[in-house]
């Protein structure tokens, strides 16, 4: 599976019409869209303008009406269900606005089994710690989802999205449930997981100060993208967190 | 670990679990005690009748193997025309008649003649005499009873005095006299069916051949050995009973699974659009949903293997003259047939769910 290119996205023509009985929704309208390897986009834009459709899309949640999505140059658009989802199980995490940990299950367990379902259950076990260190859930490790804070649940559902290391992050409104203090830790590890791991990242958001924190920021009207703006990331205030 | 994630689940919904854990035991209580009583029954009267010694018993055609729903239906007078025929050695006619009191059936037998059988009654106390209102009753019976020779029984609504007690193992346990039971039967000079067994020296199998010659309307079942015995009396719907407590069963452990099943899966839309959001495969979540239903067959049906080994416990001991049968093989095949019910039930569930559309139910609240 293209060993070569790490975390490249890109889509041509890509569109998402929905289907309610005899009305037809355009949610995604001939997006072109390139997202290098290791760049970190946000994507903004009004509610109802298909930035979460877009993400489903370049995850393999769903596949398009036409146009293509290509994931480290696979066609993914072309590939059954079972193959899509062998694409999404290797290449990318999902980072959600109600951070979606199963909740009969410790944070630990939550991990673990995206290590199985990933198939690497035994491997990496320096790895892990140091990862769980990063996102400083290394004490809450025993303690389910409902016994977590807002801020812990979501550095939980990162760990558990980068613990097999996939090329691309997408993260639907990661900070939209959390207060200030806790969105900026959450910005901040996604930031030094971009730089540090070289991971991807796509990153929808409302908060333009969130959105700053990107590489690039996408503006989304009516399912198509108005504008590609050109951030520079140097943020000396988050220095030294860790 | 996913051990944990179906543990979690199945713990998620503790009286849902403990309910369908009943059910299956429930399912697999109905095959075990239900099959064990008929086997029971069923090997008891084999045992018993081979313990007659005869050769051959001949009944009425079209009477089934238990003679109590049998009727009264052969003259005495065969009894002397059977003696005649050549290689015929001993003729016991017997009349029997099924006491509801004590679930079990009572003989009415002329002792001379029954005592030319090997099976003859063993006496361990009183007098080899049966007359009258005199009662013979086995060990057994004597026991659960409390009752020894001299005293009063009432058997079939009349008293009975005991002339004696012989030991169990004897075709029944309640001997009264033929001609005071065709009495109170009103079938004066019927009886219900013939101990035959072959003179000394005679062809087992020639003499077999002569009878079913000579009265091709009777039926001649051989006694010589269990298969044979089995194979040649006439069971009616056996085979359709055994199938149709097996069915039950496995309906009640396939619905029950499914139901629990269904509803779960609809509960954890959610999870399963995270989990698939996580990449798990079908076969991912396929294996999810059997497992936790088969980790709750298998509680099912430790619990009801459990309970049938106590119920039949109580059954025999509540009435010491009937027989559960519960062998290894059977408690295998009981347990095997309660996890197929269950783990056809998980598969259109789990197939449910491993279709789900991911998005949707990533967002089904
Ligand atoms: N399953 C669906 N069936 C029909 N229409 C849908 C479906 N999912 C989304 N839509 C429609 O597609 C459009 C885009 O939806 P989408 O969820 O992508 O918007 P969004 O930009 O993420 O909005 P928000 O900021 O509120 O999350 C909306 O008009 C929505 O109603
Ligand atoms: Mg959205």
């Amino acid at each position: 599976m293209g060993e070569g290119l790490r975390g490249s996205i890109e889509t041509t023509g890509l569109t998402m019409i929905y289907r309610s009985g005899k009305v037809e929704v355009p949610a995604i309208r001939e997006i072109n869209l390139t997202v290098g390897p290791g760049e970190f986009v946000a994507i903004m834009g009004p509610s109802g303008c298909g930035k979460s459709t877009l993400l489903h899309l370049l995850g393999g949640l769903v596949r398009p009406t036409r146009g293509q999505v290509l994931i480290d140059g696979i066609d993914i658009a072309k590939l059954s269900d079972a193959e899509r989802t062998a694409v999404r199980r290797e290449k990318v995490g999902y980072i959600f606005q109600r951070f979606n940990l199963l909740p009969n299950i410790s944070a630990r367990a939550n991990i673990e089994l995206a290590k199985r379902i990933h198939g690497n259950g035994h491997a990496n076990l320096y790895k892990d710690d140091h990862i769980l260190a990063l996102l400083g859930i290394k004490e809450k490790i025993g303690f389910r989802p409902t016994e977590l804070s807002g801020g812990e649940q979501q550095r939980v559902a990162i760990a558990r999205a980068v613990i097999n290391q996939p090329s691309i992050l997408l993260a639907d409104e990661p900070t939209g449930n959390l207060d200030s203090h806790n969105s900026r830790l959450v910005l901040t590890l996604l930031q030094d997981l971009n730089q540090r791991l070289g991971q991807t990242i796509v990153m929808i958001t409302h908060d333009s100060e969130a959105a700053s924190m990107a590489n690039h920021v996408i503006e989304m009207r009516d399912g198509r993208i108005l504008a590609r703006t050109h951030h520079f990331v140097y943020e000396p205030e988050f220095e030294g967190l860790f | 670990m996913t051990h944990s994630l179906v543990a979690a689940n199945i713990l998620s919904r503790p009286t849902r679990t403990l309910i369908s854990i009943l059910a299956v035991g429930t399912g697999v209580i109905l095959m075990l005690i239900i099959g064990g009583i008929t086997t029971g029954t069923l090997n008891d009267y084999l045992n018993r009748t081979m313990s007659v010694g005869a050769d051959f018993i001949l009944q009425p055609s079209g009477s089934t193997v238990f003679y109590a729903f049998s009727s009264a239906a052969l003259p005495i007078k065969l009894a002397d025309k059977l003696r005649e025929t050549p290689g015929v050695g001993a003729v016991a006619p017997v009349l029997a008649k099924f006491s509801s009191a004590d679930f079990g059936l009572v003989f009415g037998i002329d002792l001379a003649t029954y005592d030319q059988f090997p099976g003859r009654l063993e006496i361990l106390e009183g007098r080899n005499s049966l007359q009258g209102n005199e009662v013979i009753v086995d060990d057994l019976y004597a026991m659960s009873h409390k009752v020894s020779p001299g005293m009063t029984v009432e058997i079939l609504g009349r008293k009975f005095t005991i002339s004696a007690i012989c030991r169990r193992g004897s075709v029944v346990r309640v001997f009264v006299p033929l001609p005071t039971l065709q009495q109170m039967n009103g079938t004066e000079d019927k009886v219900t069916i013939m101990f035959i067994k072959a003179a000394p020296g005679a062809d087992v199998e020639s003499v077999f051949r002569e009878l079913h010659r000579a009265y091709p309307g009777l039926a001649l079942v051989r006694t010589t050995d269990p298969s044979v015995l089995l194979a040649d009396t006439r069971m009616p719907g056996l085979k359709e009973f055994r199938l149709t407590v097996v069915t039950v069963s496995m309906l009640i452990s396939f619905m029950v699974i499914l139901l629990a099943m269904y509803t779960t899966i609809f509960e954890r839309t959610r999870e399963i659009g995270i989990l698939k959001s996580m990449g798990a495969s079908k076969a991912f979540i396929v294996g999810l949903i059997l497992r936790e239903s088969v980790i709750i067959s298998l509680l099912g049906i430790a619990f009801g293997v459990g309970a049938s080994l106590i119920i039949r416990k109580l059954i025999t001991t509540a009435f010491p003259t009937l027989q559960v049968d519960m062998t290894f093989v059977e408690v295998l095949r009981g347990s095997l047939l309660g996890l197929l019910g269950g783990t056809l039930g998980a598969l259109y569930p789990a197939y449910k769910a491993a279709r789900m559309d991911p998005v949707q139910a990533l967002s089904y609240e």
